[in-house]
């Protein structure tokens, strides 16, 4: 029985068809209505308990102990030598001064500036390689059938496994002998190849996600295998592309270990390598090592903030399937 | 324009191991719509893929327009299918998916456009498409996914359970609409389903599945009339036709305690165990025995008013028989006679087969 709510609230209870018995429907608000509530007992409800107050306690505590060392960091950073040597927490008296970021940047033996140039060119075709290779490998990995496809895959899985000093000895005489040593093709090789274990894996989860429905549905659409890859596959992997291009760049930034031993002339030493040299020769420059480790780790970190909402999304993707 | 046949397709998956379907014979008319109908895992979506080119056949052939195209790819066969969850492209619009089609084709931008307006005119979609499929409704998702089917003109038009994931009311709604599309373009319609009212509404031609093979190919009408198998009989009509096991003794079926029924019409003299169908709809119920005419006997089970009729399920010799009725005022335990006319019964062979009617 439908008829419209003015008439049903302006006719007398008794004399509708229900009685009075059912609520008219314009008697349905549009949001819940509001509590009220004095401010005291909502101040009692919004006190934790001791249990929940001492877990609470807990987790601030160890967050602080993460975030300690990073503040030491930057308030080194932006004062000079003689307050950092009286401990960086001492507040009264402060100068702030962007003096070490200058100085470092443009360091006599080895200047941040061109350090963090070499580390770019090192690490912008280190990942956009491995982001094109890994998902090339990882899509026949996910959907094709092939004879040896656990094996190989196991062989991938096996480079994951394998510590980074292992490889680099064998690398190193690969490289000498090729002519590639001390130079960055030789290190982006070495990068790409170590990278594209994890790469493959954690794409290959993420393209099974996707629904097998979407490329049949291309298919009888009339693409082909690489329209399909091209206009289906690699538009729906971006949030895993994201963040795999966001952990191999902060891993290839940050790697010490494959520079050391691949890179031996000077000027196209990367910045984890240069920040070692910037300790003087009398005192320790705490000051420049400081503005240089921050202007180094910022990369990474301001990377991380931009591209944020993406990578998250394919995190949460790459584990939930 | 297509006529499809498929001669002898069997497709084995696991290395032999799982048998999808066993040596399918079937032939769709140009612009005739066919449904396969059978319960889940029955083999019927296999059968489409096959005719998609989605899967190969193991065995047999396929062949559209008297041509072999097992080898072909579903693209070379122009076939469109809409899938169960419309398999919407979820990074594109509504516009961009029905499109998709038409540009790894290399159809100029134009024509797009063209074929694009004219498709979501007759679909009632014009006002969605700058939407992302995410922002639809499911019957909205439906429409974008047959508008994307039809967009290229294809030969044949397959859909795999496209309703299931609709509500009631909006099932029937397209339904309907599903029918009028199919009548008005005259493209030969493969349509997959396991619900059987859906079957009968729509098809030209059912073609009833289990176990991975056709059981039965007819036209709707005929397949309520004249179930070929008891298993048949039991899948068609809501609800299904009432089987009781028998025994056959000298032109009469011996149904145990709940009484013997006449049946002098059944051709051969064979004596043995069979089965005797009478649709609940055939089936009246009294408490008072009737006078003459066959009569089993049985107590009422429970009562189900669905207000256009009655239901009433009865306990026969330990199995329930459901009645349609108009009105009744029978209650549990009562016990009551279940009548129904000669011409109304059925009679299947203990292997399955329809004895009689001829």
């Amino acid at each position: 029985m439908t008829r419209d709510t003015r008439t049903s609230t302006e006719t007398a209870p008794e004399q509708r068809t229900d009685a009075g018995r059912y609520l008219p429907a314009d008697a349905i608000p549009e949001t819940a209505p509001s509590r009220e509530t004095e401010w005291r007992t909502r101040l009692t409800e919004a006190v934790p308990t001791l249990p929940r107050l001492l877990k609470y306690v807990l987790a601030i505590g160890v967050a602080l102990l993460w975030i300690v060392p990073f503040l030491g960091l930057f308030m080194a950073s932006v004062r000079p030598l003689s307050e950092i040597l009286q401990g960086w927490w001492n507040v009264e008296r402060m100068t702030f001064t962007l003096e070490n970021y200058r100085q470092a940047w443009s360091y006599s033996t080895a200047p941040m500036g061109r350090a963090l140039l070499n580390t770019f060119v090192v690490t912008v075709p280190s990942v956009l390689v491995v982001l094109l290779l890994g998902a090339m490998a990882a899509y026949p990995f996910a959907r094709f059938e092939f004879p040896l496809k656990t094996a190989l895959f196991f062989l991938i899985l096996l480079v994951m496994a394998a510590p980074p000093e292992l490889v680099a000895m064998g690398n190193y005489n690969t490289l000498r002998n090729i002519g590639l040593f001390d130079s960055y093709m030789g290190l982006v090789l070495v990068h790409v190849g170590w990278g594209l274990g994890w790469v493959v894996l954690f794409l290959r989860n993420y393209l099974l996600g996707i629904p097998e429905e979407l490329e049949e549905a291309a298919r009888i659409d009339g693409a082909s295998r690489y329209q399909i890859f091209r206009t289906i596959i690699l538009p729906l992997s971006a949030p895993a592309l994201v963040s795999v291009a966001v952990i191999q760049f902060t891993w290839v930034w940050n790697a010490f270990f494959f520079p050391l031993v691949f890179m031996r002339s000077p000027d196209l030493y990367l910045a984890p390598q240069v920040l070692p040299l910037m300790r003087g020769r009398l005192q320790v420059q705490w000051g420049l090592v400081a503005a240089g480790s921050v202007m180094t780790l910022a990369v990474p970190v301001i990377l991380f903030m931009l591209l944020e909402r993406y990578y998250k999304r394919g995190m949460v993707a790459a584990v939930t399937d | 324009m297509t006529a499809i046949s498929m001669e002898g397709v069997s497709k084995y998956f696991d290395a032999g191991n799982t048998v999808a379907n066993y040596r399918l014979d079937l032939e769709v008319a140009d612009g005739e719509f066919v449904v396969l109908l059978g319960p889940s895992g029955c083999g019927k979506t296999t059968a489409l893929r096959l005719i998609a080119g989605l899967e190969r056949p193991s065995e047999g052939a396929i062949y559209f327009d008297g041509e072999r195209v097992d080898d072909r790819s579903p693209s070379d066969r122009n076939v469109a299918m809409v899938f169960q969850n419309y398999a919407l492209y979820p990074h594109m619009t509504v516009a961009g998916n029905i499109e998709y089609p038409l540009k790894v084709r290399g159809i100029p931008p134009d024509d797009r456009d063209d074929r694009l307006e004219e498709v979501t005119r007759l679909l009632h979609i014009e006002d969605q498409v700058g939407k992302s499929p995410a922002e639809l409704s499911g019957g909205q998702r439906q429409r974008v996914a047959l508008a994307r089917a039809i967009v290229r003109q294809p030969s044949v038009f397959l859909l795999d359970e496209p309703l299931s994931n609709l509500d009631a009311k909006l099932r029937q709604e397209m339904r309907s609409e599903l029918k009028r599309l199919q009548n008005e373009l005259a493209i030969t319609t493969v349509y997959v389903t396991h619900n059987q009212e859906e079957a009968m509404a729509m098809a030209d031609t059912v073609v009833v599945m289990n176990r991975g093979t056709i059981r039965q190919i007819a036209p709707p009408g005929e397949l309520y009339d004249r179930p070929r198998t008891g298993w048949v009989a039991r899948f068609i009509g809501s609800p299904p036709m009432n089987l009781m096991d028998g025994t056959r003794r000298n032109g009469s079926v011996d149904l145990a305690e709940a009484g013997t029924v006449r049946f002098p019409g059944a051709p051969g003299n064979g004596d043995g165990t069979v089965s005797l169908g009478v649709r609940p709809e055939d089936l009246s119920v009294s408490a008072e025995p009737p006078p003459a005419g066959n009569a089993i006997e049985g107590v009422v089970d429970t009562v189900e008013p669905m207000g256009e009729y009655v239901l009433v399920n009865v306990t026969v010799g330990g199995r329930v028989v459901s009645a349609k009725v108009a009105d009744t005022d029978l209650e549990r335990e009562d016990r009551v006679f279940l009548t129904f006319e000669d011409d109304d019964a059925y009679l299947y062979d203990e292997n399955g087969e329809l004895i009689a009617p001829t």
